[in-house]
């Protein structure tokens, strides 16, 4: 009875092994899980979207794609030129470009798509575009209200891909969830919102960007991203041979990942700044002196070898590395020195005690140190207590979950908060330091009237590239001199995938896996 | 059995109020702000102005309130914020799902249970009594978070026999079933191992023994029906939790559904879907309590008599 059962059991389980593990044996596919912060999205329309996934940018091309460099590239626009004076800037479209449903691609199209943009919510993407003309078929020109250089960076992210303006018309609400016209290598087949997001290749593609190997159409035929919520449920797929790529993991999960023969990391440089936020405007922090010395006793090495396990680059400012903007005279960058923080501290009139913590005045330097309740925030945040304490600074930690903790800072009570941010652009100096937005996001409650002065500048007072990266340089110095934040450590992206079954191109010639990278990603058979 | 039944449905009325001021004033007393989420780096103050105005966020809480109660009474589940799709559209796309693996897993529990607790009260205090009971003990005191991990660990990454996650066919239903299943399968073992030893201990088992019946066919024939009358009220009482088990397990397991729908609009502040996923939650146990009951009122002579 007892034989009779096991065999039983054991026909079963090969039953349901093959029907389970049938992987896609026909020729080139292959299924890819979304970054966990991608996960949610409910419609692949770029024009109101709230959140992106890797998918827009294969399904949708844009005008000009980025580089891992941060630099432009063409894309679905084959040169660009702008007006000295900044005031406009013209186009040339790609030739012979279609979308999915067939219908060509030209500067009238361009131009349909910018007025759909209007009004929509990302439509401030475009505040400094007056209007935009078609000069003839393939030519289009952006006549603007003021110089904006950072239009092509709007221009290049995902919000920005180019939709069938008609089809966007024709389906309504219906657009990016039924059915998603672009012009990019891949053609949406079907979308489930929450679960998975099914592409198959664009065999008509043969207008692929310079930073792709591969112009023609991709190598993968069909390819099914699938959405896990979970970080650890991810990490076993990937590991039983359930899908075949993550592209996003848990620095946690480095090691791990590279002991396993079949895996490997594809490294992209990183989008990431940790930090922690200053309040200038609370004691004892309204003093520059005892803010630097905070911002001193940060030892970005030691965070960098025993929290994150060597992987990433240490922050010395407030912008990832990538970034032109990001080079600041060497004494404006912020770099460990107990030394120096202790001296800043005593000059400060911050004495210390018996029990290692300063005083003045009979009053303890005891600062209140807010953080996020996920597990990489918890263990960072406390070694930078500990780091604090070795200069006499104690840190009582509290912490709160991730929304919640955006409504307590509108409250000002923070003193000092570790905090991160995404985002590949100057302007978030502007985003997290201007004195528009006390509270959240300017959580180090930053208002100094220089540096508005030199963020206005750096906002709307450039016309070129160039005047924009040294304006932005300037107001990025002029903050990080005035110590509202203490630079902490910059993770680098990586994607995990299986060896056996995906070839990943040599270099990823973008700021992320998007499908200028997707067309030269092969499935091994 | 009418008069009761009305006067149960009746009563459902001010739970039902109750329960929605009470989900309504949670969400929003709790910190947090739909908006941060929304707004991306570069977008302006008069941009969220705008958009608190929108999603009518600038109201005062008891005139929002009152908004949602309304047009929650004329079936309008609202509008989602993250989304800005209908909250009834997104439910109605989650509720199937999780109304599937609900009952799976109630009747999974059903199953084990009765047969483990059937079996523990024929071996009695012996080894196989004390194996069953402890390991059904064990397995529904661990958090289902945890024992699904340990599920995929063991069946999917080291036998293979299961998909990790997602929801494909059958067999992506075993390991999520049987991790919800646990905790019901121990409470409906226990509750059956106690009728069964009770029920055989009756007289007219007694009688049955001596008149000379086979004890297999006493067991089946007796003393198993008359031990079923708590299980199936604990049961019936369960019918109502169905839905809130599966919340953890949908997340871990990447399934679509009201919990992993309730866990992404949690962390987006989306308040008319959390406010929507929370409600069905609460009418699903305000329903099985309901229907436990009059379960119980029909088996039991008793309590039919005391309900008329």
């Amino acid at each position: 009875m007892l034989l009779n059962l096991r065999r039983w059991m054991l026909a079963a389980g090969l039953g349901v092994a093959s029907l389970g593990l049938t992987g896609p044996a026909a020729a080139q596919e292959t299924t890819f899980v979304f970054a966990t912060s991608e996960v949610g999205v409910s419609s692949y329309n770029p024009i109101p979207a709230t959140l992106t996934n890797a998918a827009f940018s294969m399904i949708y091309d844009t005008l000009v794609v980025q580089d891992s460099d941060l630099s432009y590239h063409p894309s679905l626009a084959e040169s660009w030129e702008e007006a000295p004076d900044g005031m406009a800037w013209t186009f040339h479209l790609k030739p012979g470009v279609t979308f999915h449903n067939g219908r060509p691609f030209n500067a009238a199209t361009v131009v349909k798509w910018i007025d759909l943009f209007r009004g929509s919510e990302n439509s401030y993407m475009i505040d400094a575009v007056a209007s935009v003309e078609a000069v003839d078929d393939l030519t289009v020109r952006f006549v603007m209200k003021n110089p904006d250089p950072n239009l092509l960076f709007n221009l290049s992210s995902s919000f920005m891909g180019i939709p069938d303006p008609e089809a966007v018309a024709e389906l309504g609400e219906d657009f990016g969830i039924t059915e998603a016209i672009g012009t990019g290598p891949f053609k949406l087949e079907s979308f489930t919102q929450g679960q998975e997001t099914v592409l198959v290749r664009n065999d008509d593609y043969t207008w692929g960007s310079p930073l792709s190997a591969n112009k023609g159409p991709a190598h993968i035929a069909r390819i099914t991203f699938r959405e896990i919520a979970e970080d650890s449920t991810a990490y076993l797929e990937l590991k039983s041979g359930g899908v075949d790529a993550l592209m996003s993991i848990p620095t946690d999960y480095l090691g791990e990942i590279k002991a396993e023969p079949e895996l490997a990391v594809a490294e992209m440089p990183g989008q990431e700044v940790f930090y922690m936020a200053i309040n200038v405007a609370k004691d004892p922090f309204t003093d520059l002196k005892v803010r630097q010395a905070a911002a001193l006793a940060i030892n970005q090495k030691e965070i960098l070898d025993n929290v994150f396990g060597g992987y990433g680059k240490e922050a010395h400012n407030f912008l990832i590395s990538a970034l032109p903007e990001s080079k600041l005279p060497a004494d404006a960058d912020i770099s460990y020195d107990p030394a120096k923080a202790a001296a800043l501290l005593d000059e400060a009139g911050w004495v210390l005690g018996a029990d290692g913590v300063r005083a003045k005045d009979g009053q303890r330097l005891s600062v209140a140190l807010w953080t996020q309740s996920d597990s990489i925030f918890r263990r960072l945040t406390e070694v930078v207590q500990a780091e604090l304490k070795a200069v006499g600074i104690e840190a009582k930690i509290t912490t709160f979950d991730s929304s919640t903790i955006k409504d307590e800072f509108k409250s000002g009570n923070q003193q000092l908060a570790v905090r991160s941010y995404f985002w590949p652009n100057a302007d978030i100096v502007d985003w997290f330091f201007s004195a528009e937005r006390l509270g959240y996001p300017n959580t180090s409650m930053f208002n100094d009237p220089k540096a508005e002065e030199l963020r206005v500048k750096a906002m709307t007072g450039s016309a070129t590239q160039e005047e924009r990266i040294a304006n932005f340089t300037a107001y990025h110095e002029y903050v990080t001199r005035q110590f509202p934040y203490a630079p902490i450590y910059q993770p680098v992206q990586n994607m995990a995938y299986n060896i056996d079954r995906i070839e990943m191109p040599a270099e990823i010639h973008a700021t992320q896996i998007t499908g200028v990278v997707m067309v030269d990603v092969k499935v091994k058979e | 059995m009418i008069t009761y039944l009305t006067r149960r449905l009746l009563l459902l009325i001010p739970v039902f109020v109750a329960v929605s001021v009470v989900i309504f004033l949670i969400l929003h007393l709790i910190p947090g702000d739909p908006l941060d989420n929304l707004l991306r780096v570069g977008s302006s103050p008069e941009k969220r102005a705008e958009m608190s105005a929108r999603y009518g966020l600038d109201r005062p809480l008891v005139v929002q309130y009152g908004i949602w109660l309304g047009n929650l009474l004329q079936g309008d589940l609202g509008t989602s914020i993250a989304s800005r799709r209908p909250v009834a559209s997104l439910i109605g796309q989650a509720l199937p799902h999780s109304l599937l693996l609900g009952a799976l897993a109630l009747a999974f529990s059903t199953l084990a249970g009765v047969a483990l607790g059937v079996a523990a009260a024929i071996w009695r205090d012996r080894w196989a009594d004390r194996l069953i009971m402890g390991g059904v003990l064990l397995g529904s005191t661990l958090p289902s978070f945890w024992m699904g991990l340990l599920f995929i660990l063991a069946f999917s990454v080291q036998l293979g026999w299961f998909p990790v996650s997602g929801a494909r066919g059958w067999e992506s239903l075993v390991l999520p079933v049987l991790t919800i299943g646990l905790g019901g399968t121990a409470l409906v073992a226990r509750v059956a191992r106690v009728a069964m030893i009770d029920a055989a201990e009756r007289d007219f088992v007694l009688l049955l023994h001596a008149k000379g019946m086979p004890p297999g066919r006493i067991r089946l024939n007796h003393v198993l029906r008359h031990a079923m009358i708590p299980v199936v009220t604990i049961l019936s009482l369960r019918i109502g939790w169905i839905l809130g088990g599966a919340v953890t397990v949908e997340y871990v397991f990447a399934r679509p559904g009201l919990g992993t729908t309730l866990i992404k609009a949690l962390s987006q502040h989306d308040y008319p879907v959390v406010q929507a996923c929370l409600l069905m939650l609460a009418m699903a146990v305000m329903l099985g309590t309901l229907l436990g009951d009059v379960v119980q009122a029909l088996m039991d002579p008793r309590v039919r008599r005391e309900a008329a």
